[in-house]
C-alpha cells in the first residue's frame, strides 16, 4: 500500500528537485567559481583556492562597501518596518477616499526599480529637483544641495528611495496581521485604556510581533543585497560613498569580467546575511521561530 | 461539394508548396543599445525593402547594460549576427573571438576602399590587431561647451586654458552662480573616463607610451595635472556633478551653469528650440589646454565570428553593414541630419544637407576643426576591465576621498598588472 511513511524521499522529490536545481546547484556553482580564476576574457579556469577572497577583502573598496552596506541596512530595514506599521495602522481606519489612498500607497511597489530610481534622481536633482525647490521656497536653504553627488548625503538619499520602494509590501503584510486581531479584544482594550500608545504596546504589538520580525529579517536581507537603485541612482559613487557589497558583486563580475572575484564577494554577502538573520531573530524573539 | 474539397486541397497543397520560399528568408539578429530605436527600426525596414529575402530582428539593451548583456548573449550562444560595437570593448571582443574582421565577410577590396573615407581616429577605433572589425555607425568628439549669454553678460572671454576656466568659474561664483561647471559623472559609464581623457588631450597629454606603459602617474603628465585640476575645482565648490547628459541638458537650460564637457551631439539637444528654453545660447569652444586636442571615438557595426563562419549569414550580414555604414552613406547622413550624430565618413563633411542641418545648432567650421585635431584613445584587450577599475578611483580623487598621487599610482599599477596577465594568457 502506498504511504508517505514508506517512501518519504520519493514523495518529497517533486519539492526537493526544484530546490536542488534552482538553489543548491547555483550556490554550488558560485562556490566553485569563487575558488577558480574565471575571467571571461582569458582562456582556462584554473583553481586558485582562496586567492579571490584575499583579493576582494584586500581591495581598496571592500571596507567602505562593507561599512556602507551595514549602515544602509541599519537605516533602511527599521525605517521600512516603522513607517510601514504607522501607515498600516492609519489605513485600517475608514475615511473618505480611504480605498483610493490604499491603492496609491501600493504604487511604489508596482514600479520597477529603474523607474523608481529615475523618479528619485529627478526629486534630488540640484538644478531642478523638487526637494531643493521646496527647501528653497521655505527659506531653509540658500544654495541647492547636491544630494546624490555629495559623499555626505548620497547614501542617505539612496536609502530614502529604497525605503519608499519597500514600504508597500510591509504595509500589506502588517494590514493582514492587524486584521487578524480579534475585534472584541480591540474593543475591550479601547474601553479599558484610553491611551492609544499603551493600547498599541500591550495589545496590538504582541499580536503583530511575529510579522514585524519577519519583515525586519526580510528588509534587512533586501537592503543588504540591494543593487538596482544604487546602480541607477549613483553608480556606487561619488567615490565609494554608496558602494555596497552587493553592488560590487555586479562590478567585479560584469564590469571587470572577473566572475571568480564576483562570486567571492557574493559568498561573503551570503555569510554576513546569515549572521544578520540570526542576530535579528535572537534580538527579537517571537513565536514564529519558537520550537514546540 | 467535391469542387470545394478540391479547391481546399489545392489551397493546402499550395500552402505547403509556398513553404520552401519562406524558408529561404534569412533573419539577421541585430543587437543595439536603445538610442533612437524608432530610427533604427525604420533604417532596418528600408534595408529589408532593398534586400528581399533578408529580414532583420532588432534587439535592444540599455546603454549602461549593453556590454554585459552582449557578452552574456554571445557566451550563452544566443544567435547574434550584427552588433553595435564600442571602441573600448572592440579589442576585448576581438581577443575573445566574439567578433570577426570585416574582410572575412566583405567582397575583396571593399573594406580597404571604404576605410579610405574614414576619419583617422575613427579608423583606429574600429581596428584591432591591424584588422578592421567595424564600419562607423556614429563617430564623435567630446566638447567643451559654454553658455554664450552668461559669459557675455559677465564680461568673460571664452576660456582657452583650464586655469582660465577656473578663473571664469570663480568670477561667476562670486557673482552669484553657485556651480558654474556641470560635470557628467557616472563612474559606471565609460563616458566618464572618455571625458577625462578628452580634457587631458586638451593639455597635450599622452597617457601611454608606444609599448603601452602608463605615463599618467608622472606629476608632469597632463592627465595628472587635469585630475588635480578637477579635484581643485570640486574642492572650491565650482562643480556640480550630474549623472547623465539627459539631465545635463535641462540643467544647463536652467541658466544656473555656464560650462560643461559632453559628447558633441549633446550641443544639438541643448540648442533645440522646440524643447529647450535657452536654445541658441550654447556653443562649443576648443578644448581648453595648450593643444586644444580632444578625444575622438567611433561606435560601429560589427559582425560576430559565428556569423562570419556561415557563408550565407556572412553575406547577408555584410549587405546589412554596408547598407548601414557604406557608400553612399545614406544612413550615416540620416543620423547626422535628423539627430545631430557625428560620423566617421569624411565625405559627409562636404554634404550640403549635413552642413545646413548642423548649422542650426553649431558652428560647423569649429566642429570640423575640432574633428581634425581629435585623437583616438588607447584601447587594448584589457582596457575596458582597467577602465572599470580606474573610474571609481578617478571619482575618489575628484570628491576628495583619495589623493591624486595615490589614485594615479594605483591606476598605473593595475594597468601594468593587467598588461602582464593578458600577455601571459
Amino acid at each position: 500500500m502506498w504511504s508517505s511513511n514508506r517512501f518519504p524521499g520519493l514523495w518529497l522529490l517533486p519539492a526537493l528537485l526544484p530546490v536542488v536545481l534552482m538553489t543548491l546547484y547555483p550556490i554550488g556553482h558560485a562556490l566553485w567559481t569563487s575558488l577558480h580564476e574565471v575571467m571571461i576574457l582569458l582562456p582556462g579556469e584554473p583553481f586558485v583556492g582562496l586567492k579571490n577572497y584575499q583579493r576582494v577583502i584586500g581591495s581598496n573598496y571592500f571596507h567602505a562597501a562593507l561599512r556602507n552596506s551595514l549602515v544602509f541596512t541599519l537605516i533602511a530595514a527599521p525605517s521600512v518596518v516603522l513607517l510601514g506599521t504607522m501607515i498600516a495602522l492609519f489605513l485600517r481606519r475608514r475615511f473618505l477616499g480611504s480605498e483610493v489612498v490604499r491603492s496609491v500607497v501600493l504604487l511604489p511597489w508596482v514600479l520597477p526599480g529603474a523607474i523608481s530610481a529615475v523618479l528619485w534622481v529627478w526629486v534630488f536633482h540640484p538644478s531642478f529637483g523638487i526637494l531643493n525647490g521646496i527647501l528653497h521656497d521655505l527659506g531653509l536653504i540658500d544654495a541647492s544641495i547636491p544630494w546624490l553627488t555629495n559623499p555626505q548625503t548620497a547614501l542617505l538619499a539612496v536609502a530614502v528611495a529604497h525605503v519608499w520602494t519597500q514600504i508597500p509590501f510591509a504595509v500589506i503584510l502588517l494590514m493582514a496581521a492587524l486584521s487578524a486581531i480579534n475585534s472584541e479584544t480591540l474593543e475591550a482594550a479601547a474601553i479599558d485604556c484610553r491611551n492609544p500608545l499603551k493600547r498599541f504596546r500591550y495589545i496590538v504589538f504582541p499580536e503583530i510581533k511575529a510579522m514585524i520580525v519577519v519583515l525586519l529579517v526580510y528588509n534587512a536581507l533586501t537592503a543588504f543585497t540591494s543593487y538596482d537603485l544604487v546602480y541607477a541612482m549613483t553608480g556606487g559613487g561619488p567615490g565609494t560613498a554608496t558602494t555596497l557589497l552587493s553592488f560590487q558583486i555586479w562590478r567585479e563580475s560584469f564590469s571587470m569580467y572577473d566572475f571568480g572575484a564576483g562570486s567571492a564577494v557574493a559568498f561573503i554577502v551570503v555569510i554576513i546575511s546569515a549572521c544578520l538573520i540570526t542576530a535579528i531573530t535572537r534580538a527579537l524573539p517571537s513565536d514564529l521561530f519558537a520550537s514546540d | 461539394m467535391k469542387y470545394r474539397k478540391l479547391m481546399a486541397a489545392m489551397a493546402l497543397a499550395s500552402g505547403f508548396a509556398a513553404q520552401p520560399a519562406l524558408a529561404e528568408d534569412l533573419t539577421l539578429e541585430f543587437v543595439v543599445w536603445n538610442y533612437s530605436l524608432e530610427t533604427i527600426q525604420d533604417n532596418v525596414k528600408q534595408f529589408e525593402q532593398a534586400n528581399p529575402g533578408i529580414k532583420v530582428k532588432v534587439t535592444d539593451y540599455a546603454w549602461q547594460d549593453y556590454n554585459d548583456s552582449l557578452i552574456l548573449r554571445i557566451r550563452g550562444n544566443t544567435p547574434t549576427d550584427v552588433v553595435y560595437g564600442g571602441q573600448d570593448w572592440l579589442p576585448a571582443w576581438g581577443a575573445a573571438g566574439f567578433i570577426a574582421p570585416l574582410v572575412s565577410v566583405a567582397p575583396k577590396g571593399t573594406v580597404e576602399e571604404l576605410s579610405k573615407d574614414i576619419a583617422g581616429f575613427a579608423l583606429t577605433d574600429v581596428t584591432y590587431d591591424g584588422k578592421v572589425y567595424g564600419l562607423p555607425y556614429y563617430s564623435d568628439t567630446i566638447s567643451f561647451i559654454y553658455n554664450k549669454k552668461i559669459l557675455a553678460d559677465a564680461g568673460i572671454a571664452v576660456p582657452t586654458t583650464w586655469e582660465e576656466v577656473t578663473a571664469a568659474a570663480e568670477k561667476l561664483k562670486a557673482g552669484g552662480m553657485d556651480k558654474p561647471i556641470i560635470y557628467e559623472y557616472d563612474q559606471e559609464l565609460p563616458n566618464f573616463y572618455d571625458a577625462f581623457v578628452a580634457q587631458s588631450y586638451g593639455r597635450g597629454a599622452q597617457l601611454f607610451d608606444a609599448e603601452l606603459n602608463p605615463l599618467f602617474a608622472d606629476p608632469e603628465n597632463g592627465a595628472y595635472k587635469q585630475l588635480q585640476w578637477i579635484a581643485d575645482a570640486y574642492s572650491k565648490g565650482l562643480v556640480q556633478s550630474d549623472k547623465h547628459e539627459s539631465t545635463i541638458i535641462p540643467a544647463m537650460n536652467t541658466g544656473k551653469h555656464a560650462f560643461t564637457i559632453v559628447y558633441t551631439y549633446v550641443l544639438a539637444a541643448l540648442n533645440d528650440a522646440a524643447t529647450q528654453p535657452l536654445a541658441g545660447q550654447f556653443a562649443l569652444a576648443p578644448m581648453p589646454g595648450e593643444t586644444h586636442a580632444t578625444l575622438g571615438f567611433a561606435k560601429s557595426y560589427v559582425v560576430t565570428a559565428k556569423t562570419a563562419a556561415d557563408p550565407a549569414r556572412a553575406e547577408a550580414a555584410w549587405k546589412f553593414v554596408n547598407f548601414m555604414a557604406g557608400k553612399p552613406y545614406t544612413v550615416a547622413k540620416r543620423w547626422a541630419v535628423e539627430k545631430g550624430l557625428g560620423f566617421g565618413q569624411l565625405p559627409l563633411f562636404e554634404d550640403k544637407d549635413v552642413i545646413a542641418a548642423w548649422g542650426k545648432w553649431a558652428d560647423v567650421g569649429a566642429l570640423g576643426k575640432q574633428a581634425s585635431i581629435a585623437k583616438a584613445g588607447t584601447y587594448t584587450e584589457f582596457s575596458s576591465v582597467w577602465s572599470a577599475y580606474f573610474r571609481p578611483l578617478l571619482a575618489q580623487a575628484m570628491v576628495g576621498e583619495a589623493p591624486v598621487d595615490q589614485v594615479m599610482k594605483d591606476g598605473a599599477q593595475r594597468w601594468t598588472e593587467l598588461k602582464e596577465q593578458f600577455a601571459n594568457r
